[in-house]
């Protein structure tokens, strides 16, 4: 694959290292002097030295149908333009944009670049993620976060253990996807017996998530 | 809700730069709506005394700063920061998000042009307008 690595010091430095000798054929951009001497030191490979935001720096560099370009600089707006221009004037296949603003991975999705990274927003998702499978359910999100799948494990005193779907009154806003008891995996129907150790897999809208989970671990009344 | 209805004949000039408050001070004799953001204040030093709008200190490469000033209910914005980056994140914005009728941006790069093309954006190049208005000063001499 061919792909371009735009501005970023150690972050840069971290992925030209992770790419290097996997048959990728690496470009490299950076716009501060001293950066890129490093990087074409520690990388022995070639590095335009230029401003990414520019058209000019981008055809030196020879972007042209690339695969992808990832932009690492520290400024927002400046990984914005250098993505667009990728995306538009060189038919860059898939373009990658580091943010610092979290607010701005879902303004940059909106304006028509569709990987946004930003560390903030990565490690508030990994400790929420981290926070439910404390209450023993895991999270997927599928179609940017419209659609939740969690995964809960079934106890022996749950109200809903030892009972067939159909007779449990499994809210509408959600569906159980799948049953797994080890080992098989069972596509469930109303007759399907829920029994303790199961692990359930909802799928519900994030709205719904948390009262259907309440609803699936809320203990019999005996 | 009707277009009218959203339409409060405001203007919002984002960047006090020398060329934003030029146009602000014109603008304020002509008794528009202004709003005026720069994230330094130190620049609204060179507004003129007639000039009776609301002034607004922020970045506007956060989304918020633009709501703050209005940016949903003007019909026309006016962006002329130093950054051709930021003043192209703004527009569109402003075009893809919030559809304000009019949007006029400030370029320095004209290889940028092709970033609002079809976008009914309207550029200004200062740089390209003055040496235009040299080489008609100096009777277009080669």
């Amino acid at each position: 694959m061919r792909i371009v690595i735009a501005n970023g010091n150690n972050g840069a430095d971290y992925i030209i290292k992770s790419f290097k000798g996997r048959q990728h054929q690496l470009t490299i951009i950076n716009d501060d002097r001293d950066v890129a001497h490093k990087l074409a030191r520690n990388s022995k490979l070639p590095v335009v030295f230029g401003d990414a935001t520019k058209v000019t720096t981008l055809q030196e560099a020879h972007i042209d149908g690339a695969d992808i370009f990832i932009a690492l600089g520290f400024r927002d707006t400046d990984n914005y333009v250098a993505c667009q221009h990728a995306r538009k004037q060189f038919g860059v296949k898939k373009c990658i944009c580091i943010v610092q603003n979290p607010k701005n991975v879902a303004i940059f999705k909106e304006l028509g670049l569709e990987s946004v990274i930003c560390s903030t927003e990565s490690l508030v998702s990994s400790v929420l993620a981290e926070s439910s499978l404390e209450a023993l359910t895991k999270t997927m999100s599928f179609e940017n976060d419209k659609i939740v799948m969690s995964e809960i494990v079934i106890k022996s005193n749950y109200a809903v253990a030892n009972k067939r779907i159909m007779d449990i009154n499994f809210p509408k806003e959600g569906s159980i996807a799948c049953v797994y008891r080890r080992p098989r995996v069972i596509i469930p129907n109303g007759q399907t017996l829920i029994l303790p150790k199961d692990k359930l897999f909802v799928l519900s809208t994030p709205s719904e998530q948390k009262s259907l989970i309440a609803f699936v671990q809320r203990a019999s009344k005996k | 809700m009707k277009r009218s209805a959203v339409l409060k004949n405001k203007t919002i000039i984002v960047g006090c730069s020398s060329l934003g408050a030029t146009i602000t001070n014109k603008f304020s004799t002509e008794g528009k709506n202004l709003m005026v953001i720069d994230k330094n204040p130190k620049n609204f030093e060179r507004l003129s005394d007639r000039f009776s709008g609301f002034t607004i200190t922020g970045d506007v490469s956060d989304q918020e700063v633009l709501e703050e000033a209005g940016i949903a209910s003007c019909s026309e914005i006016v962006i002329v920061t130093n950054d051709d980056n930021l003043n192209l994140f703004v527009a569109h914005i402003a075009r893809k998000i919030y559809n304000v009728p009019n949007i006029y941006i400030r370029l320095t790069e004209p290889d940028n042009e092709v970033l609002i093309k079809g976008m009914d954006i309207k550029a200004i190049y200062p740089l390209e307008l003055s040496y235009d208005k040299f080489n008609v000063l100096r009777g277009g001499r080669k």
